[in-house]
């Protein structure tokens, strides 16, 4: 906040956007005390998001160098004093941009918010000139100041400017679940801190991208980051590993929330991992302690997840008999490994895959069954009811078991369970849970509102049902279709008989595709439309009839005893 | 059965000079696995031998001087004696089950009970004499007898339960017999339904006599309460998830044509001189049991007290890790 340029800006920008109140210029004021001003000015009032975002780039590696210089220098006390004050700061940006979110007028993006509150330390609002000034006395508060808006300004490209997109953001939250709506997810490393390690750093991005996916694969891979960190780690000058270890890890761990929201394993990992951190005595040499704690993480791996999974599958795949019929959802690759290992002791019996929109996870368990030589049907979730016809058992895989016995799982689980369970003239199916423990929480779970997770509602929108080859011709492409009408002829003949999307593929050089593919594509810009897409659901426990874990089989009620003996012993 | 099981484990241990930890578990799973496959229904040994097992096992583990590093002769004399306790607690259970089953039989209570089970009885009879003895009566008993045995076996014999209505007679309490179809009809003037079980499996569910389930059922459908009468070492590592899931085979449905009846019949004069053949497959269909779930039971009397179903997995938990 020292920058010299800062009430300058403050003022220059008062004037070009008038429309915009005073408060949120004061926060937006000191944020951005390197941003070249004529550039600010344009993407203010015409939103042009790709501007914003290159400027916002620049402007955060130049704030990052700094901000980790001035951690380098820092003793223990100030840096104890700096987490503190970034932890007040992100609070308050948080409450700011809540606040902003619910102000009549647009308020500035996350990265004004977020310094502005880094400075002023939770009272933003406050009109007065350049307070940020003084709040920035000292030289680490200063740094820390400007350091932050590095994390927020991880914007996904193409996305409208801050101001433009909050407006959006606030219509397009859908009401019920306005709490779940954080942070965008973090689309780019820019800006990620000096301090996350370059393994973390891909494990982020590919956690956000779906391709590190469900719950023990996040868990394993973020533990052999993890080990990479700490293997790549040394312990500065003047603090003990076990003291410093700690926050250095913290800061991966927040890198990786900002990607993904951390799943219940990787939580609980990483509460064991910070534990085993702990316990390290001050007097053990680096080099051992850092072996000790690749070990742990190894032998974590190996215990909770390795050759729990093993077991799991081992006794669940005792549960499946010559004949039967099981449905799975989504792809748990517990549910997979318990249904090959079935496989492989020759026993007879079908699987019905159901599965859903956007992530399509079934897919690759589907592909893997079939490979593997097991009767394998595939339909989603609008098939259940036939599904779930000729069904003998239900097998689901787990995001996370809570303490009141309850599923927290993949969205759709709870309407598989409950359709499996309410099933009309049928014998009740049992609905068997494969969950390790690693997976069980202390949390409570009542309802799916209270906790979940909301991903990008533009999958929804760019996931259009592939088979969709031939098109249906929509209003804006029936010019087009009539000037050739003898090959619409076809398309209509081929969209009514289920043609393979490999077979019309050729006969598909259609404009009407590209139209007909996204009618949600402005979504955003589309009033009274809001999507919602949702990554998890709970399933009751009377819905479930036994959890398999590795201690044994379970009713969904001894979940929290369990737990509690897993996490003791 | 699982008390047997666990005496006969016993004195093999005494018999049998086994000199190391290890030599001294082969044997016995080698033993229990020659008791389970000489009878037809294994469970509720299987809760006896295997609790006996995990016991051995745990008190080898842990350390101190009776631990693997201990002296093997301290060990086994250790585990002798601990099991001759193991078996005096579980016969006392019945009379600890009884203490705390007997508030459950009220005053002008009429309890509707089936099958054969002595905890039950034992439960029954308590209530009895706290009563005061012949002259006062204060609840009545629907028993309910299987009909099947008058008409497998020999007609001659008593229908199973017989001993425990006239035990209960002698002791002044009133008791009225029915055959099993007669169940919905008399329960609306029951007020509780008191089973036993020859196990209590892990979601806290009962294996136990054929029957039991479609008591539980009516009593579910009327709202009465079911109580399980059981010692705590029945408890069975085992998680049934429906009646076709019990570890043994069961020929209770028997799809049959005329014809081969016919065929039977043929084959039946030429096994006439080998009786022994035929006459396992009568006893086991009226031994044969079924599968109580859970959400039908209100609450289980235990000798670690009365326990709600899903306490019993906690409880099951407890014994094993």
């Amino acid at each position: 906040m020292t920058n010299p340029a800062d009430p300058a800006l403050a003022s220059s920008l008062s004037a070009p956007a008038s429309e915009v109140p005073a408060q949120q210029r004061q926060s937006e004021a000191p944020s951005n005390p390197s941003q070249p001003q004529p550039q600010t000015q344009p993407s203010k009032e015409s939103g042009k998001p790709k501007k914003e975002k290159k400027e916002a780039k620049p402007k955060d590696t130049k704030d990052a160098i700094p901000a980790t210089d001035g951690a380098e220098k820092l003793t223990g006390a100030e840096l104890k004093k700096r987490a503190k004050a970034e932890k007040a700061a992100r609070r308050a940006r948080e409450k700011l941009d809540r606040e902003a979110g619910g102000a009549p007028a647009p308020a500035g993006g996350p990265a004004a918010g977020g310094s502005g509150a880094g400075a002023g330390a939770g009272q933003p609002a406050t009109p007065k000139k350049g307070h940020g000034q003084p709040a920035g006395g000292s030289g680490a508060s200063g740094d820390k100041g400007r350091g932050l808006p590095r994390r927020p300004s991880g914007q996904t490209p193409g996305q409208p400017s801050p101001a433009e997109q909050k407006k959006k953001a606030e219509e397009k939250n859908v009401a019920v679940f306005g709490h779940l709506y954080g942070q965008q997810r973090r689309a780019t490393v820019a800006g990620a801190g000096k301090e996350v390690h370059p393994a973390v750093l891909a494990l982020g991005l590919q956690m956000r991208d779906y391709v590190v996916c469900g719950s023990s694969a996040r868990c394993v891979a973020t533990l052999l980051a993890f080990k990479r960190v700490i293997e790549a780690y040394t312990t500065p000058l003047g603090t003990s590993l076990s003291r410093h270890l700690t926050t250095h890890l913290s800061h991966q761990i927040t890198y990786l929330s900002t990607c993904r929201p951390l799943s219940i394993s990787q939580g609980n990992a990483i509460r064991a991992l910070k534990l085993a951190i702990a316990s390290i005595d001050p007097s053990v040499p680096e080099a051992d302690a850092k072996e000790t704690l690749c070990e742990f993480i190894d032998s974590f791996i190996r215990e909770k997840i390795t050759v729990a999974d093993q077991v799991v599958a081992g006794s669940a795949a005792q549960k499946i008999q010559d004949g039967d019929v099981i449905v799975t959802f989504a792809g748990s690759s517990l549910v997979k490994q318990t249904l090959l290992n079935a496989h492989k002791q020759r026993k007879k019996f079908r699987v019905s895959i159901i599965d859903s929109r956007p992530l399509f996870e079934g897919k690759n368990l589907a592909r893997a069954l079939a490979n593997a030589g097991l009767d394998v049907q595939y339909s989603l979730m609008n098939g259940i009811s036939h599904a779930i016809k000729d069904a003998t058992k239900v097998f689901l895989g787990a995001h996370a078991m809570t303490s009141n016995g309850r599923l927290y799982s993949r969205v759709g689980t709870a309407l598989v369970a409950m359709s499996a369970k309410e099933r009309a003239g049928g014998v009740e199916v049992p609905v068997i849970v494969c969950c390790e423990t690693v997976k069980f929480t202390d949390r409570v779970a009542l309802d799916s509102i209270v906790v979940n997770e909301i991903a990008d509602a533009d999958e929804m929108v760019t996931t259009q049902p592939p088979q969709q080859v031939t098109g249906l011709p929509d209003p804006a492409a029936a010019a087009a279709a009539a000037a050739a009408e003898s090959s619409s002829e076809n398309k209509k003949k081929a969209s009514k008989t289920p043609v393979p999307p490999t077979n019309a593929s050729p006969l598909e050089p259609n404009p009407a595709l590209k139209n007909a593919s996204s009618p949600l594509k402005d979504w955003r810009d589309t009033p009274n439309l809001q999507l919602l897409n949702l990554m998890y659901d709970v399933t009751p426990a009377e819905y479930v009839d036994m959890v398999v874990t590795e201690m044994g089989s379970l009713p969904p009620s001894a979940v929290p005893i369990v737990h509690r003996m897993s996490t003791s012993l | 059965m699982p008390i047997a099981a666990i005496e006969a484990l016993v004195l093999l241990l005494t018999h049998s000079p086994s000199s190391t930890i290890s030599e001294t578990l082969d044997l016995l799973e080698k033993s229990t696995e020659h008791l389970k496959n000489s009878i037809p229904n294994p469970i509720g040994l299987s809760a006896g031998t295997d609790l006996f097992q995990r016991y051995l096992i745990t008190t080898l583990q842990r350390p101190g001087q009776l631990g693997p590093a201990g002296d093997f002769n301290a060990i086994r004399a250790h585990l002798l004696s601990n099991g001759r306790l193991f078996i005096r607690r579980a016969k006392e259970s019945r009379d600890k089950i009884a203490a705390f089953g007997r508030g459950f039989v009220r005053d002008g209570s009429t309890v509707l009970t089936n099958g054969g089970s002595r905890v039950v009885a034992s439960l029954l009879q308590k209530a009895a004499d706290e009563k005061g003895g012949p002259s006062a009566v204060r609840f009545r008993v629907i028993y309910v007898l299987s009909s099947s045995r008058n008409v497998e076996s020999s007609p001659g014999a008593e229908p199973e339960g017989m001993e425990t209505v006239r035990a209960l007679r002698e002791k002044g309490v009133p008791v009225a017999t029915i055959p099993e179809s007669a169940v919905a009809y008399s329960l609306g003037k029951a007020d509780m339904v008191i089973v036993g079980a020859e196990g209590v499996v892990e979601n806290g569910g009962i294996v136990s006599r054929m029957g039991t389930y479609q008591i539980g059922l009516l009593a579910k459908a009327m709202s009465k309460p079911f109580y399980v009468v059981a010692e705590s070492h029945k408890f069975v590592r085992l998680y049934p998830l429906g009646q076709y899931d019990l570890p043994i085979e069961q020929r209770v449905i028997d799809f049959k044509t005329e014809e081969e009846i016919a065929d039977e019949a043929k084959q039946q004069p030429q096994a006439t001189t080998t009786e022994a053949t035929s006459k396992p497959v009568a006893r086991n269909s009226c031994q044969s049991v079924d599968f109580t779930p859970p959400h039908l039971i209100s609450a289980l009397i235990t000798d670690s007290g009365v326990l709600t179903p899903s306490a019993v997995s906690e409880e099951l938990i407890k014994i094993w890790f």
